[in-house]
Formats: structure tokens, C-alpha cells, sequence
């Protein structure tokens, strides 16, 4: 299920009480594909981060259609993303021990039992779209930055989001295999009427996006 | 206050199963908490998966808390070892009769032959006691001579039926000139040997040098310093150091009792031997006098065990403390580990894990080190019993045969249970982390 983003009056602070990000007011209407762009440290992983649920912000609220995560409680916040949202990040983050389905359906060793088998074939049916069917069975150790790039995404979808949270998902690649990921990124979101919100200083994959904002110092120019 | 029917319920059941179900009770704090933090979680695959990432690393922490495992299972085993491998070197010592003095000395003496020079019991006391109508055994024990690291004991042919049953090769001694000797002595059927005067260091080889005695027999293993001991006729010992010999004019030839108490040179010790149990009761009241001294070297044994079981507490109480101090160690090292894992972990909590399966996870990786730990510990103390005793049993001559037990186990069974419970503390610790924080890291 699909989700209008609405920010209003964000701030996150450092612990020291530095501001980290200021959001007046930022919509985001369900099923857009948007870029976050902007200088090293200027608060773009932050922004997504608090849109993830992922840190509570220091005042102002984050909502997904009707259900304000900024006031939710971690464990409120943790089943909103379990059940709304698929992260992907610059350097995979995968469990190099297990094969690529094990990684895309790591969602299944905590889900309720009824949805596990749901959530395992969502996962393979990503990795056969993903081109990456004949690797399911294998370790991703020795996959290449592409093909476990690739294992991440099937892991943010194995779920099903409404949601796809990318923190800079082609930084880690060559170009080539970047590429591809965007098309992938494109094709899994585009008219899926998935929400993708990607982080990234990639101007190609900024191409492929509806619309980019830029942060700067904190703040998105909306 | 425990009801009645439950002490006859407790006290009815078999003592194997009274211990099962103590080591399962120790255990079962940390089965419940197993059951509650895994319920409904699949954790073990992923756990596997995090241990064989860092493999060597984890692998350390295991042969740590096993080492640490096997030495207090080790300990513990090995004291018990020690204790049943003395009594029953022993238990062939019914009541002996000395010169009054130190029940342990003498026992130490006469049972575990380490000799000391002590009064001689007189012919008139040896009389006296083999004559008593209760005695079915009175066999004189003459220690004080030795060949190389043997103790040269004279005594009667039946003290050494009595000791050791069947001779296992040759046969009884039936001269002054022959000997048999224990399981373990250095000496083969047919060698000759001249025996010391004296033991250890303070042995004087040529005072009899004139003397050779020939092995004829050897005893069957006995499990005492008596395997490594070589036994004559006490008469032997008697000519060895110019005594009569125990009989009168025109039985000098005679080997063995009954012996004249007008020609019994004496003897340090006498084994007693009663066909009742209550007789040795009375023969003990009996020759405790002014001249001599009766005690049972089994009630000694016991007596000093006693005053050793405060040595054993001790002991107990030092394996715990080492467990506890491995449990702190422990928990300290699964907080370093843990960190190692901290960016898996925040990533699980990132793509929207409830806390309970990180939680899970975590302490289910703490127990797998730890369970395996604890096992391949019982396995570490086993081989050291091994060792040890064999070591203590070449140098003491007891056979010391430890194993492992209840004991053990129950003390592996709480170890677990309480490093398992306080591995809840450092799963709890996990949870706290900031998962930002440890993305990035």
C-alpha cells in the first residue's frame, strides 16, 4: 500500500543539541519517484533516516498517510517499516554468510508464521526478476557489488512495500552495474505505484526520477 | 517444613534418578528462558551464519570457556578420584595393631608403606592376638628394608593371599631366600636381588650385602603402593638382620606361624583380621592398651578425609569461584563480540525486526558459544582427569581411577544456567545501541 508523505516542521538535532535538519514542509505524493541531492554532510541521510522512522526527531511530525511515525514508539516504528517500507544501502548490508535468498527473505525469520511462505517467494520472485535466479542457493559472499546490490533490493521488496528507501544505492558500483540498478530501481517502482525516495549523488539515476530536492545546510529546497 | 509423602515419594526414587533430576533442574532456568526468548522465531540460521563470520574468533572464546569448564570439573573429579583411590587401597586393612603412637603415622605406614621407625610389637603380643579365638588373620607386617624404589615387607604367606587373591604368575614364597612381588615392582620371576637396609635416600645397599633373594611369584594388581612392594617371609626379614627367626631350635626351617613368642624378634605392625564384623570391635578394645595400639585403618582414612573435606570445600568453593569468574569473563567478552555484529544488528532493527528477535538472535548466539563451551569443557575436564590421574596413580602407586560424575555435570548444568541468564544482559545492551549510530559505523 502506497502512502502520501507529509513533513511538517521537522527539526533533528545531535545529541549536543547541534540542529542536524529543518523541514518546514515537505509532501510527497504516493507513488512518486524522488532524488535527494546535495553536498557531503548536508543532512540528506538524516532526512531519510527520519522518514524511515528510523531516529525520533526533535519536534515536528513525519506521516505516511494517516499514521504520524514521528510520535510512534520504536516498536510502532519498527512494524511500520517492516510492513511499509524496503531500505536499500550504499554498501548492501548483507548477511555475506547466507546465500541471496537467504538475505532477500531474512524478512521471513521474524514475520508471523503465516506470512513467512509469503514472504520467501516474494523474495525468490525478486531475485528472478532481478536476473539473479540461478544464484539464489549461493553464498553472496562471492557475488560481485552489482549482484548483491541487486540481493538488496529484492530484500526491500520481499515485503512488498508501498515504500522504497534507497540511502545512495549506486555508490558502491561501477558504472555499468549502476546503470542497471537504476533500471531496476525504475522498473520495480514506476507505475507499481511504489513511493522510491533515493539518496544520491548519481546524476543518472537523478535522470530517472520525478522529481530531485536539494538539501543544503539541513534544509530541503522545496 | 517438607511433607512426609514427599520425602518417601524423594527418598523412594532410585539415586540415578534423583540426580537426573537434579542436573535437569539446574539446567531448566536455562531451558525456560531458551524457550521464551526463541518462541516463534527462526534465529538459529542467521546465528550460525554470525558465528562463522568471525569462526576463529568465536572458536577462542569457546576452547576459553571450555578450558575454564574443564579445569572445575576437573578439580573436582580428581579430588573424588583421589579419596575412593585411597580407601580402597585400604580396605584389605581390617584392624592393625602397633606400637601406640600416631594412628596416621602408623597407617601411613602400614598401609601406604611409608615407613618410619616406630617400637616393635613383641612375641607375647603376637601370641595373644593370633591366639584370640576371633582372630581368622594375624599377619605380621615388617617394613624397614627396600630394593631400589620397592619396599622389602615381611609378612606370611596368607597376608599376601589375603591382599591380593591368586598370585597372577608363579608361585608363594616357601623359603627364607624367596620373595614375590607386586603387580608393578621392577622385578621379573627368576631375577635375585639383595635387598637395603633402609628406604629412599637413607637405604644402605651393602649392609646386607651377603643376601640374595629370588622372585618365585608375583600378586595380581592391587591398586595400592603393594603393587610396587616385595614380599618375603617375614622370617627372612628376621635372618636378613641377625633375629631369630620366629620358631624355636628345630624348626628353624618353618616358614610362617604359628610362631614362639620366645623367638619372635618383633614386627612394627600386625594386619588383623576377624571372621565378624562386631569382633573387630572387640579386638580393637581389646589390644588398645598400654603396650599397644589398635585402630582401623579405614576409620583413620575417613577420619582424615574429614579434615580434608574442609580442604574439599575449598576446593568447591574455588571451582565456583572460577566459574564465576569465567561467567564475568564471559559476559565481558560476549559485550566485545557483540559489537563485532553491531552493524548486522542494526540493520536487522532497520529493516523492521521486533526488538524480541534481535534480542533473540543475540542471546541465542551467547548461548551457542556458551552450551558448546560447556560441552567441549566436560570433554576438556575428562582428558584432564585422565592425565592427572595416571600421573598421581605412577607417582602414589594408588590407583586413581576419576571420572566424571553427577557432580560434574550438575556444575556444568549451573554454569550454564547462570552465564545464560546473565547473557540476557548483554542482548539487553544490544537493544540500546543507536541503529544509526552503528549503520554508519
Amino acid at each position: 500500500m502506497s502512502l502520501d508523505l507529509v513533513v511538517r516542521d521537522l527539526v533533528v538535532k545531535a545529541r549536543e543539541g547541534r540542529e542536524l535538519l529543518s523541514v518546514e514542509r515537505l509532501d510527497i505524493p504516493a507513488g512518486s519517484r524522488i532524488g535527494i541531492r546535495g553536498p557531503s554532510g548536508a543532512g540528506k541521510s538524516t532526512l531519510l533516516f527520519a522518514i524511515a522512522g528510523l531516529l525520533r526527531p526533535s519536534s515536528g511530525t513525519v506521516a505516511w498517510g494517516d499514521q504520524r511515525i514521528s510520535e510512534m514508539s520504536p516498536g510502532d516504528r519498527a512494524r511500520f517499516r517492516r510492513e511499509n517500507v524496503g531500505l536499500v544501502f550504499q554498501d548492501f548490508l548483507l548477511f555475506e554468510e547466507l546465500s541471496a535468498l537467504g538475505n532477500a527473505a531474512i524478512a521471513a525469520r521474524y514475520a508471523s508464521r503465516s506470512s513467512r511462505r509469503a514472504i520467501i517467494a516474494a523474495a525468490g520472485a525478486g531475485l528472478e526478476r532481478l536476473g539473479l535466479k540461478k544464484l539464489g542457493g549461493r553464498r553472496v559472499e562471492s557475488f560481485s557489488g552489482g549482484e548483491r546490490q541487486r540481493v538488496a533490493m529484492a530484500r526491500a521488496l520481499a515485503n512488498d512495500p508501498g515504500i522504497i528507501l534507497a540511502d545512495e544505492p549506486t555508490a558502491s558500483l561501477d558504472r555499468t552495474s549502476a546503470d542497471r540498478l537504476i533500471e531496476d530501481l525504475s522498473a520495480l517502482s514506476g507505475g507499481s505505484g511504489r513511493t522510491l525516495i533515493a539518496v544520491s549523488h548519481d546524476a543518472a539515476l537523478h535522470a530517472r526520477m520525478d522529481r530531485v530536492i536539494d538539501v543544503v545546510d539541513g534544509r530541503p529546497l522545496v | 517444613m517438607v511433607p512426609e509423602f514427599w520425602n518417601e515419594f524423594w527418598y523412594g526414587l532410585p539415586v540415578t534418578v534423583q540426580d537426573a533430576i537434579w542436573f535437569a533442574l539446574l539446567l531448566l532456568p536455562a531451558t525456560l528462558v531458551g524457550i521464551v526468548v526463541v518462541w516463534s522465531y527462526r534465529p538459529f540460521s542467521l546465528v550460525s551464519a554470525m558465528i562463522w563470520r568471525y569462526r576463529w574468533t568465536n572458536a577462542l572464546f569457546v576452547v576459553l570457556i571450555a578450558i575454564s569448564v574443564g579445569l572445575g570439573v576437573g578439580l573436582i573429579a580428581q579430588e573424588r578420584g583421589i579419596r575412593k583411590g585411597t580407601a580402597r587401597a585400604a580396605e584389605k586393612f581390617d584392624l592393625v595393631v602397633t606400637a601406640p603412637g600416631s594412628e596416621v603415622q602408623m597407617m601411613l605406614a602400614t598401609v601406604y608403606l611409608q615407613p618410619v621407625d616406630v617400637p616393635l610389637l613383641d612375641g607375647r603380643t603376637y601370641d595373644a592376638i593370633a591366639a584370640n579365638e576371633n582372630v581368622a588373620l594375624a599377619a605380621p607386617i615388617a617394613y624397614g628394608d627396600s630394593f631400589g624404589d620397592s619396599s622389602v615387607i615381611g609378612t606370611t604367606a596368607a597376608f599376601v593371599t589375603h591382599l591380593a587373591g591368586d598370585l597372577a604368575d608363579g608361585r608363594m614364597f616357601a623359603g627364607l631366600d624367596e620373595a614375590v612381588v607386586g603387580a608393578r615392582a621392577g622385578l621379573d620371576l627368576g631375577a635375585s636381588f639383595t635387598p637395603a637396609h633402609g628406604v629412599g635416600d637413607a637405604a644402605e645397599e651393602d649392609v646386607h650385602e651377603s643376601v640374595s633373594l629370588t622372585v618365585v611369584g608375583r600378586m595380581a594388581a592391587t591398586g595400592s603402593p603393594w603393587d610396587r612392594a616385595i614380599l618375603v617371609p617375614v622370617e627372612s626379614v628376621w635372618k636378613v638382620h641377625g633375629l631369630p627367626l620366629g620358631h624355636a631350635p628345630g624348626r628353624e626351617g618353618q616358614i610362617g606361624p604359628p610362631f614362639d613368642p620366645a623367638y619372635f624378634p618383633g614386627t612394627p605392625a600386625i594386619l588383623v583380621r576377624a571372621d565378624q564384623l562386631w569382633a573387630n570391635y572387640a579386638l580393637r578394645s581389646e589390644f588398645t592398651t598400654e603396650r599397644t595400639m589398635a585402630f582401623f585403618p579405614g576409620a583413620v582414612l575417613s577420619q582424615l578425609h574429614g579434615l580434608l573435606g574442609d580442604v574439599r570445600q575449598v576446593m568447591s568453593v574455588m571451582a565456583v569461584v572460577t566459574q564465576v569468574l569465567v561467567t564475568a569473563g564471559v559476559l565481558a567478552g560476549l559485550a566485545v563480540l557483540i559489537r563485532l555484529y553491531a552493524r548486522r544488528l542494526a540493520l536487522l532493527r532497520a529493516l523492521g525486526a521486533p526488538d524480541r528477535f534481535v534480542f533473540s538472535v543475540v542471546w541465542t548466539y551467547a548461548a551457542t558459544l556458551i552450551g558448546t563451551g560447556a560441552v567441549a569443557g566436560i570433554a576438556v575436564g575428562l582428558a584432564a582427569v585422565g592425565v592427572i590421574s595416571g600421573i598421581v596413580t605412577a607417582r602414589t602407586d594408588i590407583l586413581v581411577e576419576a571420572t566424571l560424575g553427577w557432580p560434574e555435570f550438575d556444575l556444568v548444568a549451573g554454569f550454564v544456567s547462570i552465564t545464560v541468564l546473565m547473557a540476557l544482559l548483554p542482548a539487553f545492551v544490544a537493544l540500546s545501541r543507536d541503529v544509526i549510530t552503528d549503520l554508519r559505523s
